[in-house]
């Protein structure tokens, strides 16, 4: 009777964890391990990449301190990078579950595949009382980065006006030094 | 007894019709919603495919943020204040002849249903061909479409909610709607080619 009972305290434990939906809680950490399960791959810490010296940590610092901000709110931006890794296929599928893990809690606002490129861009949106919540999610063929920032009503609506390109900006706002 | 029967009567009815309101107004805003499902399948063939969703509550939220004092962020706040949404999806091919009549049926179907009518077509051997169709609710424009097809491209958008078409062309470029010199569009039908 004790093993029936503990059998099915498991079955249900598999279908609790099974059912739950990815983007609860932390979706920022929720999307790069998405990322990383769904095509195997790393993503690479901003403290390594500052540590070697590349653009995107002292950019990401410099923003966090609030020196560099344009778009993104200071302290605000939260950013994975994956370098150099394998990104190949299944757009479709990939999409399906991106939408399907955060749609609930997220706005999708605009989402660009360009297949043959294997480029894909997502920009979902969430309200934040006075402020909203912009996750902009570039995947190439080598390269990805998820970037979560927080924008004043001012640049949402900029973003809203030009949702490709300030999308754009955005990822090039956490990613590239700007004093270049 | 029996004014306390009448008096749940009453209450049920009035729950009925509350629980039943979201569903009305659901239905009410469907009627000039396009449905653009049936087209993600041609996101494999395509060289780029742009999905473009503004939602009532993101078009509320656009509502609040552009500023009454920028001259364009106002004008574009007041064509905006009563829209439900605005729907844009969009596909580029590197060759021609990767999507047929029949894939874009399903929504040409929908905007041959009730209340929908075709204000624009224009038709060019450089431009493709450009529709434009609007929904009715009585006088009142209750949403609009428009239809792109050329040999390497296809593209709907779809607004949901009182269209303002005069300063249509106000919307091209901003919120993800693509420039595509839909201009103020008047009761026309022409045909380039035939000229």
């Amino acid at each position: 009777m004790k093993a029936i009972a503990t059998k099915l305290l498991l079955v249900a434990m598999f279908f609790t964890t099974a059912n739950a939906a990815p983007a609860k809680g932390d979706d920022f950490n929720s999307v790069v391990k998405m990322i990383e399960q769904f095509y195997r791959v790393k993503h690479v810490g901003i403290p390594f990449l500052a540590k070697a010296g590349m653009k995107i940590g002292t950019t990401a610092a410099r923003i966090k301190g609030g020196q560099a901000r344009r778009i993104a709110e200071a302290g605000s931006i939260k950013l994975a990078v994956f370098e150099d890794q394998d990104f190949n296929g299944e757009i479709a599928k990939f999409r399906a579950s991106l939408n399907d893990a955060l749609t609930a809690t997220w706005m999708p606002l605009i989402q660009t595949l360009s297949p043959q490129d294997e480029e894909q861009v997502y920009i979902f949106l969430k309200d934040a009382g006075e402020k909203i919540n912009v996750l902009v999610i570039t995947i190439e063929q080598r390269d990805a980065t998820v970037v979560q920032v927080t924008l004043s009503p001012k640049n949402l609506a900029l973003l809203l006006k030009d949702p490709e390109g300030t999308g754009k900006s955005i990822t090039q706002e956490a990613t590239i030094n700007d004093q270049e | 007894m029996k004014t306390l029967f009448h008096i749940n009567i009453r209450t049920a009815l009035a729950a009925l019709l509350l629980s039943l309101a979201p569903v009305l107004s659901a239905h009410a805003q469907q009627d000039s919603r396009i449905q653009m499902g049936a087209l993600d399948h041609l996101a494999a063939k395509a060289s780029q495919t742009v999905d473009v969703n503004i939602d009532e509550r993101l078009m509320r939220l656009a509502a609040r943020v552009f500023d009454d004092k920028d001259e364009d962020e106002r004008e574009v706040k007041k064509l905006i204040a009563n829209l439900k949404g605005v729907y844009v999806k969009s596909f580029e091919f590197e060759t021609e002849g990767q999507y047929a009549a029949a894939d874009i049926e399903p929504i040409r179907t929908q905007l041959r249903g009730p209340g929908w009518t075709r204000l624009v077509n224009v038709t060019s051997k450089k431009e493709g061909m450009l529709e434009v169709y609007l929904l009715f609710n009585g006088d009142v424009v209750g949403g609009l479409a428009v239809l792109h097809t050329d040999d390497k491209e296809l593209t709907v958008v779809n607004i949901v909610g009182p269209v303002d078409v005069d300063k249509l062309a106000r919307l091209e470029g901003q919120l993800g709607i693509p420039d595509l010199g839909i201009g103020s569009p008047k009761n026309k039908t022409k045909n380039d080619d035939e000229k």
